[in-house]
Formats: C-alpha cells, sequence, structure tokens
C-alpha cells in the first residue's frame, strides 16, 4: 500500500497564549506545517481535527483558512491519540486518490481558557456513576491503574519517578520546553501529592498551544522534494471510556493491541526502533506503554525505565522533546509526538538532543483515561 | 441485604445522579439500602446499568441484588478536589470495588488510606444524596 509522507510539522506558541482561541492555535500550526512542507494553503484538500472546544472543528478550521471544497475531512474524537489515529485514514484515503495534501491539526487554550462549569444535577447514566466519586480524573483514574500495576507487578514510585527524570533531562535541551531544570529521583517523591501515587512531577504540564502535521501523497512528495518520511504502520483501539473500572484489565492499555499490528504492518521489530515517542500523561502511561508495545516483558517497565534507558545516550530515546511532563501539554499531546517523531527522523537537531541516524520511529498516542491507543511506526526511506 | 442508609441531604456539596432510563431501579433500590447489578438470562453480570446486555444483546437485562460485600481492586486518594463540593474533604479515597458477585464499581471509600490495600474486604454503605438517589460509599469490614 502506498505510505503517506509527513512532509511538514509544526507547534504554534506554546504556554499561555491568552489571546488565543483552540483555533487561532490550530491555523497558526497549520500555516507554520505547510510552510514546513512547502506547500500551500491552496493545495490543501484534506482536513483532520480532533480536540477544539467547538461542535465540528474540521468544518471550521476548514471555514477560518477559506480551504477550497477539501475532499478529506476527519473528525473523529477519541482523544489524545485522534491524531495517530488519523494517519491510518488519511493513508486510505490517499490510496483511492481523495486527497493529496492532508493537514491533522490541533489546538487548545487548556491553560489560560475558561473552565468549564459542570452542572451538579448529573444525568449522563455512567458519570452517575463516576462524578458523585469526587474522582480528581484525568489523574486520579491513571494513578489508580498505576496502584494496581503496583500491586500486580511490584513497580515503585522511584522507578515511576525514573520518567520524570529522564524525560527532563530530554526537555533541558529544548529551548521550547516549558521545564528545563534537571530534576531528581527525590525531586519528584517530593513534589506535592496530587492522587496517590503521583505527585505533582509525575503528571503533565497544563498549556496552551497547537499543533500540526502534513502528510502528502508519495506523489506529491516527488514534486515538493522533503525528506521521506513514512507512515509505515498504523493501528487503533479503545477498552472504554469514562470509568477506569470498566477496564477489562486495569494493568493492560489497548497498546498490547495496537503495536503488534502497526510493528507488522511496518515490518519491524523493536530493535529496529531508534526513538519513541510515547505520550505521558503522566509517568505511568510512559512506562505501561512500553510495556504493551513489548519493549520489555508485561511487568517489567520499572525495571526497564531504570538506569537511563530513555534518558539521552539510552539504549531507548523516549519523548527527546520533554514529552508531556516537561515540554507542553495542550489536552490532546497526541498531534506533538508525530512533531518530534518527524523532527528526529529528519535528523533537525544537533548534538545530544539529536539521536544518532534515526531511521525508525514510534510514535504512540493514549486518550481519555488510558482508553484509546494508537500506534504509529514512521520511517525515514532510503 | 439491607446496608445502612445515612441522609445527607443538607450537607452534600457534590454531583447528584439523576435516576434515568436504565439506571432508574439501581438507583431507587439505594434509597432502601440495596445494591443493585444486572445479570442478564445468558448468564452476564454488568454494572453501571444500561439498556442492553454486553454479552448477548438482550435488552433491559434484570437487577439482582448484590450481598453488598467485595474487595478493594485498587484505589487512590485524591490530594486535589476531582468534583464541586470535595474541597472541605480532601483528602478523600475513590476505589475500584471488585463486588463479590463480579462486577466492579467506582466508589467513595470511607477510610483513611493507611486503613486500605489492594485486596482489603469492604462493605457497602449508602448516603442519601437527594430526594431520588443514595450513593454507594464502602467502608473496611
Ligand atoms: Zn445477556
Amino acid at each position: 500500500m502506498a505510505e503517506p509522507i509527513l512532509a511538514g510539522v509544526a507547534e504554534s506558541d506554546l504556554g499561555e497564549t491568552p489571546d488565543r482561541n483552540w483555533l487561532d492555535n490550530a491555523a497558526i500550526a497549520t500555516v507554520r506545517a505547510l510552510d514546513d512542507a512547502g506547500c500551500t494553503l491552496a493545495e490543501v484538500d484534506g482536513v483532520a481535527v480532533a480536540g477544539g472546544d467547538d461542535y465540528m472543528p474540521a468544518l471550521i478550521l476548514s471555514e477560518y483558512l477559506d480551504l477550497d471544497e477539501p475532499s478529506f475531512l476527519e473528525g473523529t474524537e477519541i482523544g489524545g491519540s485522534s491524531f495517530e489515529h488519523f494517519c491510518g485514514h488519511v493513508r486510505d484515503a490517499m490510496a483511492r486518490d481523495e486527497a493529496d495534501v492532508v493537514v491533522v491539526a490541533y489546538g487548545s487554550t487548556s491553560k489560560t481558557g475558561p473552565s468549564d462549569d459542570r452542572s451538579l444535577e448529573v444525568t449522563h447514566p455512567v458519570d452517575g456513576f463516576v462524578r458523585p466519586t469526587g474522582l480528581f480524573r484525568p489523574p486520579g483514574a491513571y494513578a489508580m491503574a498505576a496502584r494496581r500495576h503496583m500491586h500486580e507487578y511490584g513497580t515503585t514510585e522511584e522507578q515511576l519517578a525514573e520518567i520524570a527524570v529522564s524525560t527532563r533531562e530530554w526537555a533541558s535541551m529544548n529551548p521550547k520546553a516549558a521545564q528545563r531544570e534537571p530534576i531528581t529521583v527525590d525531586d519528584v517523591l517530593e513534589s506535592r501529592p496530587i492522587a496517590d501515587p503521583f505527585n505533582l512531577l509525575d503528571c503533565c504540564l497544563v498549556s496552551d498551544g497547537g499543533g500540526a502535521v502534513v502528510l502528502v501523497s508519495e506523489e506529491k512528495a516527488r514534486d515538493i522534494d522533503v525528506p521521506p518520511i513514512a507512515v509505515a504502520g498504523v493501528a487503533s483501539t479503545s477498552t472504554h471510556r469514562q470509568d477506569v473500572s470498566e477496564m477489562p484489565d486495569m494493568t493492560t492499555t489497548g497498546a498490547a493491541v495496537t503495536g503488534p499490528k502497526a510493528f507488522e504492518q511496518a515490518g519491524i521489530t523493536h530493535d529496529d526502533v531508534d526513538v519513541a515517542e510515547i505520550y505521558d500523561s503522566f509517568t505511568y502511561t510512559a512506562l505501561v506503554t512500553l510495556e504493551d508495545l513489548g519493549f520489555c516483558e508485561k511487568g517489567a517497565g520499572g525495571e526497564f525505565v531504570s538506569g537511563g534507558t530513555t534518558a539521552p545516550g539510552g539504549e531507548l530515546p523516549m519523548n527527546t522533546q520533554g514529552g508531556g511532563l516537561s515540554y507542553c501539554h495542550p489536552g490532546h499531546f497526541g498531534v506533538f509526538v508525530l512533531i518530534e517523531a518527524v523532527r528526529q527522523l529528519r535528523g533537525d537537531y544537533t548534538g545530544d538532543r539529536q539521536v544518532d541516524d534515526a531511521a525508525v520511529a514510534v510514535a504512540h498516542g493514549t486518550g481519555g483515561l488510558l482508553s484509546s491507543s494508537s500506534t504509529v511506526v514512521l520511517r525515514r526511506e532510503a | 441485604m439491607s446496608a445502612p442508609v445515612e441522609d445527607r441531604r443538607e450537607e452534600w456539596d457534590g454531583p447528584v445522579p439523576v435516576p434515568t432510563g436504565a439506571t432508574e431501579p439501581f438507583w431507587e433500590a439505594t434509597l432502601e439500602g440495596a445494591l443493585r447489578y444486572q445479570e442478564c438470562d445468558c448468564g452476564n453480570r454488568q454494572l453501571y446499568p444500561r439498556a442492553v446486555c454486553t454479552a448477548c444483546g438482550a435488552e433491559d437485562p434484570p437487577f439482582e441484588e448484590s450481598e453488598g460485600v467485595g474487595t478493594i481492586y485498587t484505589y487512590t486518594t485524591c490530594h486535589v478536589p476531582g468534583e464541586p463540593g470535595f474541597g472541605d474533604r480532601t483528602p478523600y479515597v475513590v476505589g475500584a470495588v471488585e463486588l463479590a458477585e463480579g462486577p466492579r464499581l467506582l466508589a467513595l471509600i470511607d477510610a483513611e488510606p493507611t486503613e486500605l490495600a489492594v485486596g482489603s474486604p469492604v462493605a457497602v454503605t449508602f448516603w442519601r444524596v437527594s430526594d431520588e438517589a443514595a450513593i454507594p460509599v464502602f467502608v473496611p469490614e
């Protein structure tokens, strides 16, 4: 099957954007990503948007950018993994010659935007069971899964903290990262408790901002002469949505399904993977995803991430921009794992920030409350 | 079974479940101190209540009464209130309780975190939070 080429990537301004709304940020990221790809707005014939604080975000962004009757429209909302999920739909659309230049975009004002006013009268049947418990979501839901993992496999808080430490080490080299001061395991353990076993430094940031990636057909890629970073494998699934107690197995995520499928499509093994960009809404999210993707035995994630395995110079460089834990987290982080995977494969960086000769990357998105999983394998074509 | 139902209508500032559709029989029973789950003719047991059986697709699977006991499958202590009205209660414990009959239920756990571990036995009580519903709250057995 023809593989779409990730031709351009960009962020909007990150951090606090009080004078922008989600749409402004998505649009700014889009035009910057098109510029990165050497494409123009006039060439865009497909748009895929998730998140956004409006109904019908794909239509809203299309209108805002005054797109000329796009033939491919996508708005499937599966949370933070939506953008990885879109990559599969874009591949299918391009195989049918339905589109040549597709923008996958996200924007938010998670930090400075209005917080949602929630009614105390809960009419949604599921929420009627969840919200009166007072569970602080998402952290509390992920924390419950982490505690069960600790119970079943002996995972420790120190091991979870190792992820925050190595992620921060990557962030220290990224001028765009919000948090760049090095931290220790003790710093994580001594930070403010949020939802046991998570402390503040186990939890992602809250940021404003947006991101976009431009996917082009193989034919179009030849015209614009971009580094050929191909979508070589992609798979998605879900296990539940609002209520983590509905997870069939609270210590296993959908990545156990999507990882093997995406790897098989791409024809790769774990040894081929040079860099991993793994959604890290919490330290535990990255740990359990590494296990479920098969980078180590199930339950051995704590041991695997200890000792700098995922840090600069480690065996499996992970979240090389500083992740949701230290770089930014505007709500749906999935678009940013794609952006960083592309930059690493293109060799955009210098020094320790660049993973040597990176040719294969895994970008993994997680959405909801460990609810959805989407894995993309990206390959730099020779 | 009939578990204690404590009337907390005066002091409760948190979210209040509004019984609708398939959940009505569940919430009605809570006012009498009974915890119900659905058990389909096919044998499947499920919670939260739904209009269909998730195993065989039968519509409106019937309700059975739980013994109201189970074990802590996992839990967390929330140091940040997750809902309006929980500020004064913080920190508080929320758990996933595995009922003796099988289904799991997310619930407030009225206990100190030091009294709990994964696997701890718990029993249901109810806090009446509105005219229409009493929420299940578990205590160590
Ligand atoms: Zn049935």
